[in-house]
């Protein structure tokens, strides 16, 4: 994908969901608008649900759960990826056995048995997606950070710098420009997209089967929000039992692939010219 | 300089650690987290001060540790409070960890076939991204689509029984195998590994003598992609979750998931123990395949360049 194609879908995919979520309703409409299951053409842009309730509400609402903690948690995985790059920059041979040890032990058991452990050890006031993507970011960050480094360490590491030193550039310029904006920057941004995109599917999934088994979802309160995990549980029931509900389907399926065009296309921008 | 014996060695006693440690770590939580342990596993439970006596709660965190861990060594892992009230969890997930373990490895197979073929240089790169737009289907999505068709095929009632458990194995295995970035970090990552290794010195040489590329480059990879292969199994250990969750598989991710929704405390500690054992038997066995690799190097003949003593 050119780059300039990448940085337009990236400000329309990611403009997309950020609009939703600023202007998401506090609160779930009780009124209908509509008859049960209006099509698009019915109630426009997206339809209804089985109350007669616009479904632009659940896209709205859902990008409002996702978005700051996607954000948080790719941002995160991207600050300990640099951090990383920068280590191996540095020449320090214990902070990297340290980094190195840590991603052993991160590493050895499934992301999703830990969220699961940390979802059920949370206490309730605290549990939110922010706090499991906080954990999936450090989970997903020692792969960031090797990344980073095998970059790094590609780049010739500390003679990278001292040969840079040696021309005469400060080292914050060398740090930050040379290493970080020139070199590390493909590697971190497209680890940062997609952790964004993996807790927003995080999400989806886990409110999904939350709903599926008529338990509270560990992400976000359902009395007041909806998650598009609640668009996906209705459309699927024009599949499973006939309910005229596949525009909730497809509306569910068109969020999700926005999100892996969003991520996509921020890894296509950021990539080396 | 290193000892080549050093990394697998660790792995090895990682691999036997892990099982004793991810049940110490949750223990280590549930009392580092503001409130009672017995709160923290069962919010809203009345008669705390009975509840912490019942689950060996009572009298800290390392006779809680030690009690349990003695159990979980003969087997004995408590009963079920919530999932399936009353049932011995041993019962629940004796069962469960096979079924899990044939999932994982079922799923491998199409890994193993597209990391072969993309070592050997059979699969053209212009497929790439077509394998990178499949690999960025989350694995719920397919699943889901699975399930309906099993439960129009088996109708809703067999859907969930044995009747329908290999159809779901296989479907869940090939959704485990091809989505998620399973599928192209396979072919991505062992392509770059080979092509990485092909442009050194010593496979030009071996080639002008006349030997094979892969006779020379696979046992330097080697450790490499069994690093790679376990990552892979530990990716589709987590996938397994949702997949086991969705389809109702009855294994590992399945139960840890309903326990997890239904705070059935027991059960998760349990279940997150099994997963900590097939993660460790998946770390021994790459630390069994690094020392294999590092003995076969070892018995090549040893050529002294010419002209050095």
């Amino acid at each position: 994908m050119p780059r300039q194609v990448a940085i337009l879908f990236t400000v329309i995919s990611l403009g997309v969901l950020l609009v939703f979520a600023f202007h998401a309703p506090d609160r779930w409409t009780v009124m209908a608008e509509a008859e049960p299951y209006a099509s698009p053409l019915v109630l426009p842009p997206f339809g209804a649900d089985g109350r007669g309730r616009p479904l632009t509400d659940y896209a709205m609402q859902g990008a409002h759960i996702v978005s700051l903690p996607a954000v948080v948690a790719g941002l995160l995985v991207t600050f300990l990826g640099v951090v990383g790059g920068l280590v191996r920059c540095m020449g320090s041979a214990r902070v990297e056995s340290v980094v190195a040890g840590l991603r052993e032990v991160v590493g050895a058991l499934p992301r999703m048995v830990v969220i699961l452990v940390v979802a059920i050890l949370m206490p309730l006031e605290w549990r939110s997606l922010m706090a499991l993507a906080i954990v999936w970011a450090l989970l997903a960050a020692p792969g960031a950070m090797d990344e980073a480094a095998s970059v790094a360490g590609r780049l010739g590491g500390a003679r990278f710098v001292e040969a840079l030193r040696a021309h005469g550039f400060s080292r914050v310029r060398i740090y930050l420009y040379h290493v970080v904006a020139l070199n590390l920057r493909p590697v971190v941004v497209r680890q940062g997209a997609e952790t964004l995109m993996q807790v927003v599917f995080l999400e989806v999934a886990l409110s999904f089967l939350a709903l599926a088994a008529g338990e509270p979802s560990f992400t976000h309160n359902e009395a007041t929000t909806k998650s598009w995990a609640d668009l996906l549980y209705q459309g699927y029931q024009s599949i499973a039992m006939d309910v005229p509900s596949a525009h909730a389907l497809v509306l569910g399926l068109l969020l999700v692939a926005v999100t892996a065009v969003a991520a996509v296309s921020i890894s296509s921008a950021a990539r080396a010219r | 300089m290193r000892r080549w014996w050093a990394q697998p060695l660790v792995r090895a006693v990682v691999a036997l650690a892990l099982p004793f440690a991810v049940p110490a770590i949750i223990t280590l939580l549930i009392w580092a987290l503001p409130g009672s342990p017995v709160s923290i596993i069962c919010p809203g439970c009345d008669g705390a001060e009975g509840l912490a006596q019942r689950w060996n709660l009572d009298q800290g965190m390392v006779h809680f540790y030690t009690n349990w861990m003695g159990g979980a060594l003969h087997g004995e892992f408590g009963n079920s409070w919530r999932v399936v009230q009353g049932v011995p969890i041993a019962e629940l997930l004796g069962p469960a960890i096979p079924v899990t373990v044939t999932l994982i490895l079922l799923a491998m197979v199409p890994l193993f076939l597209a990391s072969a073929l993309a070592g050997l240089g059979w699969i053209p790169r212009q497929l790439d991204p077509l394998f990178q737009a499949i690999g960025l289907v989350p694995a719920m999505v397919p699943a889901l689509v699975v399930y309906a068709v099993i439960a129009l095929r088996f109708g809703a009632n067999m859907a969930d029984g044995p009747e329908s458990l290999t159809a779901k194995l296989l479907w869940g295995a090939i959704i485990l195998g091809i989505t998620d970035g399973a599928l192209s970090g396979a072919i991505v990552g062992t392509r770059s590994l080979f092509d990485n290794e092909r442009k050194q010195q010593y496979v030009v040489v071996a080639q002008l003598r006349g030997e094979g590329v892969l006779s020379n480059t696979l046992p330097n990879v080697a450790g490499a992609l069994v690093g790679q292969m376990r990552g892979r199994m530990l990716h589709l250990l987590s996938g397994a979750v949702i997949v086991e969750a969705v389809l109702r598989i009855d294994g590992l991710g399945d139960y840890l998931w309903r326990a997890t929704l239904m705070q059935d405390f027991g059960l998760v500690l349990a279940a997150a123990t099994g997963f900590a054992l097939v993660s460790g038997a998946i770390l021994m066995l790459q630390a069994l395949i690094e020392v294999a690799v590092a003995w076969h190097q070892r018995r090549a003949p040893v050529i002294p360049a010419p002209g050095v003593v």
